[in-house]
């Protein structure tokens, strides 16, 4: 890919300061997101999905948050330069979100309508009669049927479903090109969630948008995403083409996080939790619940992301020579003795 | 909605109808009062025999009847606006009244006013602006402003300004007209008596209720549709927040105004309701006394009826239809 493009967040660290300490939520992250391409972040709880995603455009609560170091460049532009003005004049028009629970997404006391207008009309040009035209055709467009007549309803007189697609036309409503949604179909029944998701991908073709998809449902990802950034405590895991992720997984995270699926193989969980966000441990975040770590990985930083063949970079010493692979279980130890003895 | 708000009348004619009836009954089981036994020693003296004149004073109240028919003069009098003789003004009733409440009015009205928009907006700052050094302030002031006396604040502000400062007027005089600038000016500092509590506890809802709403996911929506911060909190935190805030502030309004009131007008010695009420408990002049309680009791059960209307057009949620 040489076109430049379209979001590029380069060693994002966002920090929240908390009474029990520095909360180092997202600390130096890096991807790229290309012009109408669906980029999935996924990670467990806590992992730092959310904050990354709210970072782009300066969600966070600030404070306590702050975006304490990294860029993030749009279309060129660095967002995290630019004046609260100037991110604001992006939201909405030019970047849509899309959160996790429709149930709370809506204010109650407004109409559906008024608050698919409230989004036209903070950004274009247009009269009320034409905003309130185009937030029914909006409301079309995202499958809600009669739309003429429920642009005039409440929220609350929609299901949970309903609702979500009401907030997915209010991130469309300014012909966004890139869409942030964060984890839009967890809080929705599995039928449900089958749906939002054909949306997305009929909306995707349809608009051409870019999308970075959050989820921790590997099965969502493996229907939706072009490519994938495993996340895991504040720190990019692996990245890469879909196929890449689930074929031919790189990292000792990604591997069990596949694991995890339900399959063939049978339920594996992943020993362990995460680890404390406020002093992380040295070395790999992962090392604690990994089977392949060695001494290496329990010093200095994080690795480095080491370009793999193909789109397809990892964070692990495994593969510092830029391909290679995770060395035999019963290997490990054995390693270990050898750097010990040289050390 | 038709049928809610008939319902909704009728529910307060009933309660109005109860509660005078309640006061009717207290009322009239009450004994002999200070002016009928100043009535009687009055008419000792001119030579009449005590029994007599006791005699006579009681079938001037009407208390010759039956209770019924007491009870039937007492409704038809208030309901045609006959609410008596007020012995300490040798006025009826309804001509002090009519004469007193707009004193009350042209302090009460400005300081709710005042406090309803300041403490409104001072909440919803602390709010969006939650552990700043700005919120600590207001919650200084608020707690000051709850814990001051209103007669204490009322006495060392005529201290500091009417007499050490002399900058305002240390009490009320009625030769200004209502409205003249003189009067404005010896009206501040009742004002500012009066609105300095109503402002804090106003406040304080206000922020609570408002805080509420301020990590609302949905407030995080407006925010990434490119709403200006303004927007956001006047549209997506303020207006929720109104709902609980309405019924606060019809009680607590009323509660606030009218006993500071009193305190005020005493103090001050504005003629207003308060003080003529006031006067009326000391002279045990009976009906005047009924007629500044049911007042505010006729204020509040009108301030409850618009209230409820309010919440079905601020909370599209609620629905009296079906009730």
């Amino acid at each position: 890919m040489t076109e430049q493009p379209l979001l590029s967040i380069r060693d994002l660290k966002t920090h929240f300061h908390t009474d029990d300490g520095v909360v180092k939520a997202v600390d130096g992250v890096s991807f790229d997101v290309h012009r109408g391409e669906t980029v999935c972040i996924v990670g467990e709880s806590g992992s730092g999905k959310s904050v990354t995603s709210e970072s782009i455009t300066q969600l966070i609560p600030m404070p306590p948050g702050e975006i304490v170091e990294g860029s993030v460049y749009y279309d060129g532009n660095d967002i995290t330069t630019m004046t609260e003005d100037g991110v604001r004049s992006l939201r909405g028009s030019q970047i849509g979100h899309v959160f996790q629970n429709p149930q709370g997404a809506l204010n109650p006391v407004y109409t559906v309508g008024y608050q698919i207008r409230e989004a036209i009309l903070s950004h274009r040009d247009v009269s009320k009669a034409e905003a309130r035209e185009l937030a029914v055709e909006l409301l079309e467009e995202v499958g809600i049927p009669e739309a003429p007549t429920r642009v005039d309803d409440y929220p609350h007189e929609f299901s949970g479903g309903m609702k979500q697609r009401v907030v997915i036309a209010i991130a469309l409503a300014c012909d966004p090109e890139m869409l942030i949604a964060d984890e839009p179909t967890t809080a929705l029944d599995v039928t449900i969630e089958a749906q939002i998701l054909d949306l997305f991908r009929h909306l995707q073709q349809e608009l051409d948008m870019s999308i970075i998809f959050i989820t921790h449902d590997l099965g969502v990802v493996a229907e939706i995403a072009d490519r994938v950034v495993v996340m895991y405590a504040g720190k990019v895991m692996e990245t890469g083409s879909v196929e890449k992720i689930f074929e031919n997984p790189a990292h000792p995270y990604t591997k069990a996080l596949l694991e995890c699926l339900p399959g063939q193989a049978g339920l594996e969980p992943i020993p362990g939790a995460l680890p404390s966000v406020t002093d992380p441990p040295n070395g790999c975040r992962f090392h604690d619940r990994c089977p392949y770590a060695i001494d290496m990985c329990r010093t200095g930083e994080q690795p480095p992301l080491h370009d793999l063949p193909g789109d397809h970079a990892v964070s692990c010493i495994h593969y510092e020579d830029g391909d290679g692979d995770l060395p035999e279980l019963e290997d490990v130890d054995r390693m270990d003795a050898a750097i010990g003895g040289a050390r | 909605m038709k049928a809610y708000i008939a319902k909704r009348l009728a529910w307060t004619f009933f309660a109005t109808w109860v509660t005078l009836t309640i006061t009717f009954i207290l009322m009239d089981l009450s004994p002999i009062s200070a002016s009928g036994a100043e009535f009687v020693d009055q008419q000792v003296q001119a030579g009449m025999d005590a029994d007599e004149a006791r005699e006579l004073y009681e079938e001037q109240l009407g208390y010759g009847d039956t209770m019924w028919d007491r009870y039937v003069n007492f409704m038809v009098g208030l309901a045609t606006l006959d609410w008596g003789l007020s012995t300490t003004y040798n006025q009826p009733v309804v001509d002090v009244i009519a004469n007193s409440w707009i004193y009350s009015f042209q302090y009460v009205f400005p300081a709710t006013v005042i406090s309803v928009v300041l403490g409104f907006a001072i909440g919803l700052y602390s709010a969006t602006h939650q552990y700043t050094r700005e919120d600590y302030a207001a919650t200084l002031f608020a707690f000051t402003g709850i814990s001051l006396p209103n007669f204490w604040f009322a006495i060392m502000l005529i201290l500091i300004f009417g007499v050490y400062l002399g900058w305002f007027p240390i009490f009320y005089s009625t030769e200004h007209g209502l409205l003249s600038l003189e009067n404005a000016h010896q009206l501040v500092l009742p004002v500012v008596v009066l609105s300095t509590s109503a402002i804090a506890s106003e406040m304080r809802y206000a922020r609570a209720e408002s805080l509420e709403y301020v990590h609302a996911e949905f407030v995080k929506t407006a925010r990434a549709k490119g709403l200006s911060e303004g927007q956001v909190t006047v549209r997506h935190i303020f207006r929720p927040a109104m709902v609980p805030l309405i019924t606060i502030l019809v009680g607590d309004i009323l509660g606030l105004l009218f006993a500071g009131g009193y305190v005020i007008e005493v103090i001050f010695q504005i003629p207003g309701l308060g003080l003529v009420s006031y006067e009326a408990i000391i002279q045990q002049d009976m009906p005047l006394v009924l007629a500044t309680v049911l007042v505010p009791v006729f204020i509040a059960i009108i301030g409850n009826l618009i209230q409820d209307l309010c919440y079905t057009i601020l909370d599209p949620r609620i629905d009296f239809g079906d009730r």
